[in-house]
């Protein structure tokens, strides 16, 4: 079982370093997308130094606070992204026919799928966290927690796009409900949620877990709760375990749309 | 002139068909809106309080207007376009054509723009006013008036994008800059007027193409007078002639350059 799982780990990380070298085959392109999509996410800087200059506190959180829930909320969406492309592709994939070539390989279908390629411009966004996290206040404990805030995140963020796209097993063309799922996160992440009021705020912690994987670590990393830090994971372990259950209960009801592939 | 009005009407009717797609697809605009609209109450301790010469109505309006202005623009799906046109030699098959590229790429692009305008548009009106109950435009004349310059608007920003996705006949991959510009628009333009920002960096952002794209016509909404329509039409009359003569210095210079293999 436990060689299983490691060989599958091999396979997958084998899997994104040959799409990453892919990648890199074009150098300037490669650096050129990282150092725009920083630039690109510190232009939201110049909206939170406004917004502060209006008021000292916003939902409860410092503009170093705010700046620390950016730099997760980015490194998180971008780790997912990367490591786990295909995850937000994965109605198109299901609704074309495309799972036919992940499922005559002898390896973890769901797996196999969404690590197959890799979004080079994410690293941008992974590096932007932890220059935010810099500007936060960089130490070993804020880093150490930082990082497996980021891992979780981005497993969680996964298994949601996940359960939502797997509904396209049962209805067809869905990815209406899957993209707006993960507009919803991306658009709430960066945001105090101290602004919010009534029903949404329900919604950040049950469908939209953007409580569990922002607003909670960041309350961590500012002012250390282990209860909060168990219930991150709990909660990570839980939308995983769900992901998998949709999907292969999923796939049992899908049908090949006959269409060449091959994977290389 | 008519064979880009062809081609603009054919863009018109091709995206009708899909007018209800289209909609769905605003469901991130309803989500910013009701963001900024719980930001802004939040920030606004009494709603009729003044920041900035603003009051928190007319703020909301103006991230209205601005966010109808950039989501109806469609700017990633152009420059993609553009860049996707050089890169696979597919631009090939419009030189030859009895049209010049950069027009036809504005006459196309703008029919997708007037649907999506149209119906977020409306979408925005609806939200404004259940949100609000009311709005600060009070006659005809204001209407027409923010509509000329949402237009003026939209032609500029289409020009401004067709330039950067050009800029892939000299490197691989122009999408970056267009990143850059989506944010500075979005986060420069959209999300506060200008007054908002420091005094020093005013007149700079005044003399940007931000002023003539976003907080122009979003201004004239908000805060409409005589004196400020007429010197953002000018100053959107300028910037057209710019967009217009960058455009097309990019496209002669690129367009020599261009290498197409394969038939």
């Amino acid at each position: 079982m436990l060689t299983e799982v490691k060989n599958q780990f091999k396979v997958a990380f084998t899997s994104i370093k040959y799409a990453l070298q892919r990648e890199m085959l074009n150098k300037v392109t490669f650096i050129t997308n990282i150092l725009f999509m920083i630039l690109n996410n510190s232009c939201f800087i110049v909206q939170w130094i406004i917004l502060y200059s209006l008021k000292e506190n916003v939902g409860g959180y410092t503009l170093k606070e705010v700046l620390l829930l950016w730099g997760l909320a980015a490194s998180t969406f971008g780790a997912s992204r990367f490591f786990f492309k295909d995850a937000f592709n994965l109605t198109e994939v299901i609704n074309d026919g495309k799972l036919d070539v992940y499922l005559i390989q002898p390896k973890n279908v769901l797996i196999s799928c969404i690590t197959s390629s890799v979004d080079v411009s994410a690293i941008g966004d992974m590096a932007y966290g932890y220059i935010m996290l810099f500007i936060y206040g960089i130490s070993i404990k804020n880093f150490l927690l930082f990082t497996f805030f980021t891992i979780c995140g981005a497993l969680t963020i996964t298994a949601v796009s996940i359960i939502f796209s797997s509904l396209t097993f049962w209805f067809g063309k869905i990815d209406i409900v899957a993209n707006t799922i993960n507009s919803l996160m991306t658009s709430f992440a960066t945001y105090p949620d101290g602004i919010f009021k009534g029903v949404i705020k329900v919604l950040f912690y049950t469908i939209i877990p953007i409580g569990f994987i922002n607003y909670l670590p960041v309350k961590i990393i500012s002012d250390f709760n282990i209860c909060y830090l168990l219930m991150v994971i709990f909660v990570a372990i839980l939308f995983i375990t769900i992901a998998f259950v949709v999907f292969y209960k999923g796939l049992k009801k899908y049908s090949s749309s006959n269409l060449m592939n091959v994977s290389v | 002139m008519r064979k880009y009005l062809y081609i603009f009407k054919t863009e018109v009717m091709t995206n009708l068909q899909y007018a209800f797609d289209i909609l769905i697809g605003f469901v991130s605009y309803c989500i910013m809106i009701f963001i900024f609209l719980n930001l802004w109450h939040y920030i606004y301790s009494d709603p009729k309080e003044l920041i900035n010469g603003y009051n928190m109505n007319q703020m909301i309006w103006y991230v209205i207007i601005t966010e109808i202005l950039w989501m109806s623009l469609g700017g990633r799906k152009l420059c993609k376009k553009i860049c996707e046109d050089v890169r696979s030699g597919n631009i090939a098959y419009n030189i030859n054509k009895p049209y010049n590229y950069v027009e036809y790429s504005l006459s196309n692009h703008l029919g997708l723009v007037t649907v999506r305008f149209i119906l977020v548009g409306i979408l925005g009106m609806v939200l404004g006013l259940v949100f609000l109950h009311s709005t600060p435009i009070q006659s005809i004349f204001q209407v027409i008036a923010v509509i000329v310059s949402c237009f003026l608007a939209t032609v500029i920003n289409i020009l401004l994008i067709t330039s950067l996705g050009l800029i892939s006949f000299f490197i691989e991959d122009a999408n970056p800059f267009y990143w850059i510009y989506s944010k500075m628009i979005l986060v420069i333009g959209t999300l506060f007027p200008i007054e908002f920002f420091p005094q020093v960096l005013q007149p700079i952002i005044k003399y940007s193409p931000i002023y003539v794209v976003s907080y122009g016509p979003a201004k004239l909404f908000v805060d409409f007078s005589l004196d400020s329509f007429i010197g953002i039409i000018i100053a959107q009359i300028i910037y057209l002639i710019i967009g217009f003569s960058v455009c097309h210095l990019i496209y002669n210079k690129g367009v020599r350059k261009l290498n197409v293999n394969g038939g």
